[in-house]
């Protein structure tokens, strides 16, 4: 297996924990009157982000030549997913919520090793050019 | 025959190998950094709770001491509505031995626009307040003003904010310091403002106990008893003076908040104990296997010129090199794993956690690099030593 491959693998889990996660384990709140806050909507945005960051790590494994500029496009995306939750859409306003104690640090985590991951990439990739 | 660079070149040239002494190591930083930021993070809580309570006894309605767990308040910040009549602090007052009776209000918001929960408001009388308002004073150097609020450090709303409570709004004047508690999710109010916020909650329709008796009761009575006075006796004269109501001893909530401190903190360090232990006899044997594979090539080393200290340091520099690949690995991780967590760990614990200085943390993961590298150098200073005794002639004759 070739060296530049393993950072898609690594990336392809982590965007797969992120989209199941963001809306199961680590989501937003749920609220006792059924009712979504703002975060909702920032753990659907998540989701696609996710799924966009599998999508491209499974094209990365399997497209050699493209293998470099799909790493490439994987670092903002994973940049996107970092600052989606709180900065880019808004999420509750109390420390203690479910959404901020839990999902976004989770999330600037995950997608923050996804971004370190495609860099690395992206360097293994032009070599292995 | 030089040996600077030969350490690394033998670390890469087997990078499975090198990979499971770094994750060995990384481990046992991890569980040693980890756990000593935790039971830190507990006992900075509790000593933060202690210095926050301030006082020695705390009068509450007998309704509140039978439906409400205190400690929810303190640890949680949320207790609801329980109301006595104002005339209770003067009560209170008048037994001898009460050096200062400060009253608090207690009100739960249904949904502030800040945030989606309930938040606990309490109002303070800042002329005689000796809990909150030394806290309050980091942060403001005059009284809370009517509709103005201090704010927990929880709270996102932030100093010249509005926030509005029962469509009411109150302008944010100062945000305290954390404290690790309950108190850190509360917002604070003066007397006159609670008033206001009462009225505006009976207006939504929400009936509080206070709609009988014209806004004039009070949820708590903070009791800091005089010097040379004991504050058991206290506590049994307030019980008798003060009708309907519960005395609670601040004391005894911090020994059981204590209680359970030991016990989550002796958990923890037996874990890490245990831990230690194991990732040292794995890393005896990892060593001593490792060596005796290597024996031909330190055989060889040998009769190229290389000194029986050269070849001990070899070995020591390779594990060296491992066990801080492993320690920095270990100690990032466990950062990652409590520091973005801690509002999260706090809430699941259940007890009060305050993180430790930026220097205090520095500290530790610059103890726990040490306590690696340490451990480390003696698993392999066994198996140098041992190594450094045999005749490489020997080694190669017997093509081991």
């Amino acid at each position: 297996m070739k060296k530049a491959i393993i950072p898609a693998i690594i990336i392809l889990v982590l965007a797969l924990v992120i989209a199941v996660g963001s809306q199961t384990f680590l989501g937003a709140c749920v609220h006792e009157d059924g009712s979504f806050g703002a975060c909702h909507w920032a753990a659907r945005a998540i989701l696609g982000e996710g799924a966009l960051l599998a999508v491209l790590a499974a094209l990365a494994m399997a497209l050699k030549k493209e293998r470099a500029g799909l790493y490439l496009a994987m670092a903002p995306a994973s940049l996107l997913g970092m600052l989606t939750p709180g900065t880019l859409i808004a999420i509750c306003g109390m420390d203690t919520m479910r959404c901020r104690m839990l999902m976004r640090p989770a999330m600037l985590i995950l997608f923050g090793i996804a971004l370190l991951a495609a860099l690395v990439g992206w360097l293994a990739a032009r070599k292995e050019k | 025959m030089g040996t600077g660079k030969l350490p690394i070149k033998n670390l890469l040239r087997k990078p499975g190998r090198t990979c499971a002494l770094v994750l060995l190591t990384a481990f046992l930083a991890l569980a040693v950094f980890g756990g000593s930021v935790v039971v830190r993070s507990l006992r900075g809580g509790l000593n933060s709770l202690e210095a926050r309570l301030g006082a020695d006894i705390i009068v509450v309605p007998g309704e509140m001491a039978s439906k409400v767990d205190l400690k929810e308040l303190f640890l949680q910040g949320t207790v609801g509505e329980y109301y006595m009549k104002a005339s209770a602090l003067d009560k209170v007052r008048e037994v001898e031995g009460v050096e200062i009776a400060a009253p608090q209000t207690y009100l739960t918001s249904l949904k502030a626009d800040c945030c989606a929960v309930k938040v606990q408001i309490i109002g303070i009388d800042p002329g005689v307040d000796f809990t909150v308002k030394p806290w309050i004073d980091r942060s403001l150097s005059r009284d809370l003003g009517d509709m103005e609020l201090a704010v927990g450090c929880k709270v996102s709303t932030g100093v010249g904010e509005n926030l509005r409570i029962y469509d009411r709004s109150c302008r944010v004047v100062a945000k305290l310091a954390e404290t690790g508690t309950g108190f850190d999710t509360a917002v604070y109010c003066n007397m006159d403002t609670m008033k206001t916020l009462l009225a505006a909650a009976e207006e939504k329709g929400i009936v509080h106990r206070l709609t009988s008796d014209n806004g004039d009761r009070i949820s708590a009575i903070y009791v800091k008893v005089a010097p040379g006075y004991d504050v058991s006796d206290i506590e049994v004269r307030l019980a008798a003076h003060v009708r309907k109501t519960k005395t609670v001893r601040t004391r005894t909530m911090i020994t059981d908040v204590s209680e359970s401190l030991a016990g989550i903190a002796r958990t923890v360090s037996l874990l890490a104990v245990a831990v230690w232990a194991l990732a040292f006899v794995v890393l005896l044997i990892a060593f001593a296997m490792m060596i005796a594979e290597r024996r031909r090539e330190f055989a060889v080393l040998r009769l190229l010129g290389t000194s029986r200290g050269g070849l001990t340091g070899l070995i020591l520099t390779e594990t060296a090199l491992c066990s801080l690949a492993g320690g920095l690995l270990g100690v990032g991780v466990a950062s990652l794993a409590v520091f973005p967590f801690t509002t999260l760990i706090e809430s699941r614990l259940g007890l009060p956690y305050l993180t430790p200085s930026t220097g205090t943390v520095l500290a530790l993961a610059g103890t726990t690099l040490l306590v690696t590298l340490l451990v480390g150098a003696i698993a392999s200073a066994f198996a140098a030593w041992r190594l450094s005794r045999v005749d490489p002639g020997t080694t190669l004759r017997e093509g081991a």
